[in-house]
């Protein structure tokens, strides 16, 4: 009796635990993210080359960008949140101060800045995605809309994706799109524009003012862009994999097809079989990059990182493009983070990157007047890039520093040297501070 | 290029056949720096990447559009 009392009472009290067990499970559910969070992150740039597209592929590419950028991620309850992200980058640029190389205090040359409007300019974002999770955390829906603005350009984007957790989450797949409607306001060279539909052509007051010399019988056969709008559309596959308890990977797939104005129309070419003329040390345009209103992109990249131990982790990544103008490109990064201390990490990288050229590019003076197609953009040129990096990381999870009531949870400082074999050279140093309100 | 996608799908397949890491075994993947994402002060280098190199995509950056590059 007393043995079936015990046994009894076990039962019981099995029962109840596996009950609560179970209770425990269908009613604590994680948040997806415990607190607001704010990323202030800037980033300065700046490089130096002599194949500046704007001047027909000669000429200074000095260029300065300051990127100050905020991200707000706010939990709205325990399964969605909410991320606005606003970011301004502003720029000085000496290539695209030479759409009019006239307007300066001293002669026009393309190795020389300008100092008119078109040397700088703020380009503007504002991106706010909207996410949610399932009880399980096995199912994530997001949705994406973006605002960008530039002086001669506005872009209305908007996206969403889905991912899947699988496998006791070692195994994500997932699918997202975008479309980028984007609308630019046509700014020719300022040579051409006396030029457009039948305007005023060498009687414009640019003319009179300054001596033709070489050709002076300057006279391009301009026809301004019929087309502004350049609409991106685009859909990525994703899939990550946990290979080990120190291994996991991914790789991911983007097909992009895009339609409309995809030249630059201040980008200047000069044919070889069209005479000089110049004004100054500036030669004057014979036409427009002019480049064909649809190009489809394929991506293919993956990334493999390795956890060796506690101060050495490997992280390393390769993509291969191909798009229908002919490019196609091998990037290869490996980065190796460093744990010197308990909150310091040292971020030494490496990245390699090639390209082979688009079918319509070609040097300065290299182009026919007779070609369809013809860009003299080093951008869409033949090159390999090495670049070189390194970054500091201090982490504090505690938040123990305090600005009013968010609590500093991370730094990141960042220095990256870009070196192309075409002679350009970049320099990027970032910084962001993380802080998580209380 | 079906080629290559094939044989992602096919590394992929390999990859999903592996035994599942309990929660409980995820110490060293769950490290900060095991992330198969970008760091968010890493989209700098990779916005400039895209404005001076022709392909993008792929790495979880911008892939055309809305950035004024290619």
């Amino acid at each position: 009796m007393k043995k079936n009392l015990i046994l009894g009472l076990f039962m019981i009290s099995a029962a109840v635990g596996s009950a609560q067990e179970g209770d425990s499970t269908t009613t604590y559910k994680k948040r997806v993210l415990e607190n607001t969070e704010v990323d202030f992150l800037a980033s300065y740039y700046t490089q130096e080359g002599d194949n500046a597209a704007v001047s027909g592929g000669v000429g200074t590419e000095h260029l300065t960008n300051v990127t100050p950028t905020v991200v707000v991620s706010i939990p709205l309850n325990a399964d969605d949140v909410l991320t606005i992200d606003g970011e301004v980058s502003a720029y000085t640029s000496a290539s695209s101060s030479n759409i009019n190389p006239f307007d300066g205090g001293q002669p026009a040359d393309p190795f020389v800045a300008s100092s008119g409007a078109s040397s700088s300019d703020t380009w503007t974002n504002l991106t706010g995605t909207y996410s949610h999770s399932s009880d399980d955390r096995n199912d994530i829906w997001s949705a994406k809309l973006a605002v960008s603005t530039e002086f001669d350009y506005f872009s209305l984007g908007f996206g969403g994706s889905y991912t899947k957790l699988f496998n006791e989450k070692n195994t994500e797949v997932s699918v997202n799109a975008n479309v980028y409607l984007d609308n630019w306001k046509t700014i020719y060279p300022y040579e051409l524009r006396p030029f457009e539909n039948g305007r005023n052509g060498l009687s414009d007051g640019l003319f009179r003012r300054y001596n033709i010399t070489g050709n002076q019988n300057y006279n391009p056969d301009f026809v301004g862009l019929d087309k502004t709008n350049r609409n991106s559309y685009s859909v990525g596959l994703g899939f990550s994999q946990i290979l080990s308890e120190r291994l996991q990977g991914s790789l991911a797939l983007d097909v992009v097809q895009q339609q409309g104005l995809l030249s630059t129309p201040f980008q200047r070419v000069y044919f070889k079989d069209v005479e000089d003329s110049f004004i100054q040390n500036f030669q004057l345009a014979d036409d427009i990059e002019r480049l064909p209103d649809t190009r489809f992109k394929i991506a293919a990249g993956g990334r493999l990182n390795y956890y060796i131990n506690e101060t050495f982790v490997v992280r390393t990544y390769y993509r291969y493009y191909t798009d229908d103008w002919g490019i196609r490109s091998n990037t290869a990064s490996i980065e190796v983070p460093i744990k010197i201390a308990q909150k310091f990490t040292l971020y030494p990288s490496y990245r390699y990157y090639d390209q082979t050229a688009a079918d319509y590019f070609a040097p300065y003076e290299e182009h026919l007047s007779t070609e369809e197609f013809y860009t003299s953009d080093y951008d869409l040129s033949e090159f390999n890039a090495n670049q070189y990096g390194f970054g500091v990381t201090y982490t504090d999870i505690f938040t123990q520093f305090h600005l009013w009531q968010f609590g500093l949870k991370s730094i990141d400082l960042k220095y990256h040297y870009y070196e192309r074999n075409t002679g350009l050279k970049a320099n990027i140093i970032a910084a962001g501070f993380k802080f998580i309100l209380d | 290029m079906i080629k290559r996608i094939l044989f992602c799908c096919l590394i992929a397949g390999y990859f999903s056949s592996c035994t599942a890491v309990k929660e409980y075994e995820k110490v060293k993947i769950n490290d900060p720096d095991m992330v198969l994402s970008t760091k968010g002060v890493d989209r700098f280098e990779t916005n400039f990447q895209a404005y001076r190199e022709a392909a993008a995509g792929a790495n979880g950056g911008k892939t055309g559009g809305g950035c004024g590059c290619n």
